[in-house]
């Protein structure tokens, strides 16, 4: 009776531990994050123009946002290339994990491919940005020149100024910085995941792909919701390739890479309306919430 | 078709793969050291001669050891603080019944979502007035509370910590702290290593924040110092300069990933599942 | 064992770096640009004077050049000292916003170029130099006149004063327009240049002759037109907006251009000689073809550009073996683009200090004679000076006369069409024209496309179509 009292009371004691061990968090985040956050709700809602005097103009911004065609224009974009790059960077993620966690293949190397993977993340966007656009450029570039020069191209492609292309470059070259990234997650994930239940499906005698479907793809996926997550957020949010590598905000060519991102910067920073700024960056907030909301039920469910 | 020749190939696949990541970075190295006219008017896999005169346009301008200096000033503290804030923060979210535990993930995960550029302005404001201009504090405490990291180690939690194993420190008679320092720390090494480098690689290259807010130059981390070498257009017809200025900056990285993926295969082989 | 061999050799990559940066120290500036003359030590370039004096200014600015007058001005002034802090333009705006929101009382000194200081003027950044003990109006007849209104605000008030004036003129090749037109003399060239029609003939020519006329057709850029964007907050779109988009498609689409970005690498290359041009048949491995193939349109050169006062230098750097062989012209028009505004920030503390300095920088005969010197060939904006140096001669442009010749072009421009919504208005035109030159978009589906921006931009003004 004693034990299983103090027993309980140790439970309760333990859950408070916790509030202890969030307290430094919650204090910076309220003051370094939401501070600016709510406050930038607050701008939203006036017609703030950088300096002076904020007056309230309640939803006037919001109407003038879901109103405004440009801004449709750019979630298309974003949506466009962010869907490519998706496919790409967790597709080629997903399949490299599977590679190195095959127990049959046993592929050797996976630290030395893991690190070359990862290179493009290191290096600043700027500097990605200006590497390609000369890389790419249309009549001067390396890339055309190899390629014209090696007879597989008669006359070179104006990569960065066709709506054709453009934004697929930009989608690619988002693949290429980012999956390495998210190889490097899930890898992780795979390697956390405690040896006993691979002994244990071992001593069972279950096959490979058994053994992949039953454990490691389960076990991966609140990884997998995590990746899923951050690449929505970071796709959803692009802005620093498609702002340096097509003339700033205007996304070149014909505003075809101009993502919502670029939008509200070029409103936020360049023509300083900053109140309607502030509303387009809550426009897409909510729209993020929305499909995030939505990838959270769905890996939800299969859990039940 | 044995195992051996689909090994082969995949092999194969993956050093092709390899080689597009690695092939940009060679490229931006071999143009370091050639001359802006050399860049525009010819194709070269060799390296030039023009390394020293690069080397010399560039210091000439600014003192990129400064500004390494800096960076790694900020950069060291911030990644060390996200890496065991985020840590303790997740832990207890994932293994702690508390009230406001749902609500608390619930924000991160929302806040997550808020385009940066635009809590840029009410940040700003809030820096200077709590007159936080001109230091590093500013870019430092925030890192504290990075809601993206703690997302993924809760997340890693749940993948990697087993009650069992939590329950019987406990009988043991291990305080929770200790417990959190002990046992979780270690196991969620691979998770932390991932994560830091993200951390000191974002640290590292953010230039926004810190152009805003530092207004000594001798205060400046290296990338407000590239950022305005790009801009400077006396620089710009000598692209060598430019690309022997990037490839400087890359280099503390590399480092830093080095040193994190040794420490991520070195507890993995300790704890164990595969190379 | 292939993987091993990479990663050594990234790895030996980097150790080489990491080798040579421990070598080279205190890399002087020797090997660059004069106008941005920068001194020994980079950290010290920062603060000019007596670091222990008593008095202190801090100047935020876009280039080099006010960091020079920091260390002219502390060399007659002892008790002094200037911190210099420059700032790229693109984010110059944002970092003053940010400390100017934040109450901060330094810099002492903020400046801008023209397009950037219409929305400072009306946030109150800058302090009004017009009452006492200023009195900026005393001087107003000392300073070239468009670049002296340029530094008032809407309502007349003088808020910022130049050092610098920055017409803009055609710079050419004397020695292609001799073998081309016959003549190098800057009249005649430029009555090549006259209107937008004579332009295209001209470009005709040169192109028949195997050159282009301009590296991009962005050149004309600064004549683009000289009515106002904006009447009573309506938009104004005339006729001359329309000949300039005529022009530049015409230019691109016959081939006249060498397809460059301004202020690329290639578009300075193609100040010293020429640039390659890539075709099918270029065999771009072998250096010895690529020589070889000149005139089939495989290399070409550039015929003119199209640069403000301040590009006089930027050439210079550039032209390597062909200085004396350039030229400069007028262009069809009266435009003019940058140059640097110098105002006191209206939070300061040290104003009068502040005053001493600018006026020092933009007022006073010695300094300015100086500036010349020193900057080798800026054209300033004290017209006292400008008198004295009028009959000088610019060797890299064949002895020319480019003062007296600038000073003319500066004297015709006329301030009063600007409004604060050139940049974006400007940016959009632009766009309009590159959908059109590439073929994307037809004329009409341009023009309509840029009043839905228009309109999207700025909800306040009135769009007819």
């Amino acid at each position: 009776m004693g034990k299983e009292l103090s027993a309980t009371r140790k439970k309760r004691d333990i859950n408070k531990v916790a509030y202890l061990f969030i307290a430094p968090f919650v204090l910076t985040f309220v003051v370094f994050s939401i501070y600016p956050v709510v406050r930038t709700l607050y701008l939203s809602f006036t017609d703030y123009k950088g300096f002076g005097e904020a007056q309230i103009v309640g939803l006037s911004n919001y109407i003038r946002v879901f109103k405004d065609k440009f801004f449709w224009r750019a979630l298309g974009n974003t949506v466009r290339m962010w869907s490519v790059n998706i496919v790409l960077q967790l597709g080629l993620a997903f399949l490299l994990t599977i590679i190195f966690s095959d127990i049959k293949y046993k592929m050797r190397g996976l630290s030395i491919f893991r690190a070359l993977f990862y290179l493009p993340n290191l290096i600043a966007a700027t500097s990605v940005a200006f590497l390609f656009k000369t890389l790419l450029d249309w009549k001067y570039g390396t890339i055309n020149q190899m390629l014209v020069g090696s007879g597989l191209l008669k006359a070179p492609i104006n990569w960065l100024g066709s709506t054709l292309t453009a934004p697929y470059i930009v989608a690619v070259i988002g693949a290429w910085m980012w999956f390495g990234n998210s190889f490097i997650m899930l890898m992780a994930g795979v390697q956390g995941i405690p040896k006993d239940y691979f002994e244990a499906a071992a001593i069972d005698g279950a096959g490979r792909w058994k053994v992949f479907f039953q454990i490691t793809l389960p076990l991966l996926r609140p990884i997998m919701l995590y990746v899923a997550i951050t690449s929505l957020i970071g796709g959803l949010q692009m802005f620093d390739i498609p702002f340096l590598m097509c003339g700033g905000t205007i996304g070149n060519p014909s505003g075809s890479t101009q993502t919502v991102v670029m939008y509200l910067y070029k409103f936020g920073f360049e023509i300083n309306q900053v109140g309607f700024a502030s509303a387009i960056a809550y426009a897409l907030f909510m729209i993020i919430l929305v499909i995030s909301m939505i990838q959270f039920k769905a890996f939800n469910k299969k859990e039940a | 078709m044995g195992t051996k020749v689909k090994r082969g190939i995949l092999y194969a696949a993956l050093i092709l793969l390899a080689v597009c990541c690695l092939l940009p970075f060679i490229l931006m190295m071999i143009n370091a050291t050639r001359s802006g006219s050399e860049i525009v008017s010819s194709f070269s896999l060799l390296p030039g001669k023009a390394l020293s005169d690069n080397w010399a346009t560039i210091s000439s301008y600014f003192d990129l050891f400064r500004g390494m200096r800096n960076s790694l000033l900020v950069a060291i503290p911030a990644t060390l603080f996200t890496a065991y804030f985020s840590a303790m923060t997740a832990y207890a979210m994932a293994v702690y019944k508390f009230k406001g535990s749902k609500i608390l993930f619930g924000v991160i995960v929302v806040f997550m979502m808020i385009p940066g550029q635009l809590s840029l302005i009410g940040f700003y404001d809030l820096i200077t007035e709590l007159n936080m201009v001109d230091s590093y504090l500013p870019l430092i405490l925030p890192a504290i509370a990075v809601p993206g990291t703690v997302f993924f180690l809760k997340q890693y939690c749940e993948s990697v910590l087993s009650p069992v194993l939590l329950e019987a420190a406990r009988i043991d008679g291990a305080g929770e702290i200790r417990i959190f320092h002990k046992i979780v720390l270690p196991l969620l090494s691979p998770g932390i290593a991932t994560m830091s480098i993200g951390a000191f690689i974002g640290n590292w290259n953010s230039y926004l924040i810190p152009l805003i807010l530092l207004n000594s130059p001798e205060k400046f981390t290296l990338p407000v110092m590239i950022a305005s070498l790009n801009s400077s257009t006396d620089i710009t017809r000598n692209q060598g300069a430019i690309y022997l200025a990037v490839a400087i900056s890359v280099i503390p990285i590399l480092i830093a990933f080095a040193f994190c993926s040794k420490y991520i295969i070195g507890s993995i082989t300790a704890g164990g599942v595969k190379e | 064992m292939k993987m091993k061999k990479i990663m050594s050799l990234l790895l030996a990559g980097a150790m080489v770096f990491s080798l040579t940066a421990c070598g080279g120290s205190g890399g002087n500036a020797g090997t660059d640009t004069a106008s941005e003359a920068v001194s020994e030590e980079s950290e010290d370039v920062a603060v000019a004077g007596n670091k222990e004096a008593k008095d202190k200014l801090v100047v935020w600015t876009l280039s080099n050049d006010l960091a020079q007058f920091a260390e002219k001005y502390c060399e007659a002034n002892s008790d002094v000292q200037i911190q210099t802090v420059v700032i790229a333009p693109a984010d110059y705006t944002t970092k003053v916003q940010a400390a100017m929101r934040g109450h901060q009382t330094e810099p002492d000194i903020i400046v801008g170029e023209p397009q950037m200081l219409e929305p400072m003027y009306e946030a109150g950044y800058f302090e009004d130099l017009n009452k006492a003990p200023y009195n900026a109006q005393d001087y107003a007849k000392d300073v070239v006149d468009y670049a002296w209104q340029i530094g008032q605000d809407s309502d007349g008030i003088q808020r910022t004063i130049p050092y610098q004036i920055t017409p803009a003129g055609v710079f050419y090749r004397r020695d292609l327009a001799k073998k081309v037109f016959k003549t190098d003399d800057p009249e005649e060239i430029g009555k090549l240049f006259a209107d937008y029609d004579t332009i295209l003939k001209t470009g005709q020519t040169l192109k028949d002759a195997g050159y282009k006329i301009f590296a991009s057709e962005g050149e004309m850029n600064y004549w683009a037109g000289d009515s106002a964007w904006v009447i009573d907050n309506k938009l104004n779109v005339d006729k001359d907006r329309e000949a300039y988009m005529d022009l530049c498609v015409k230019l691109y689409q016959n081939d006249m251009t060498a397809y460059v970005d301004t202020w690329s690498s290639t578009w300075y290359n193609a100040m010293a000689g020429e640039i390659p041009v890539i075709d099918a048949s270029t065999n771009v491995w072998d250096d010895e073809a690529m020589k070889e193939a000149e005139k089939n349109g495989k290399t070409t050169q550039v015929f003119a550009y199209g640069l403000p006062s301040w590009g006089v230098l930027t050439m210079r750097d550039n032209v390597g073996d062909l200085s004396g062989k350039w030229g400069v012209c007028a262009g069809p028009s009266y435009g003019f683009g940058g140059g640097t505004y110098i105002g006191i920030s209206a939070l300061s503390e040290r104003k009068d200090l502040a005053w001493d300095f600018l006026s020092f920088c933009t007022l006073n005969e010695d300094t300015l004679n100086w500036w010349i010197e020193a900057s080798e060939g800026d054209v300033v904006s004290y017209l006292p000076v400008l008198e004295q140096h009028k009959d000088d001669e610019n060797e890299v442009y064949g002895g020319e006369k480019l003062y007296a010749f600038f000073l003319e072009q500066a004297e015709k421009i006329d301030t009063s069409r600007i409004t604060k919504y050139d940049e974006a208005l400007k940016k959009a035109w632009g766009e309009a024209i590159t959908a059109i030159k590439t073929g994307e978009k037809s004329k009409e589906e341009a023009i309509s496309n840029f009043y839905d921006v228009v309109e999207s931009t700025y909800p306040e003004l009135t769009v007819e179509r």
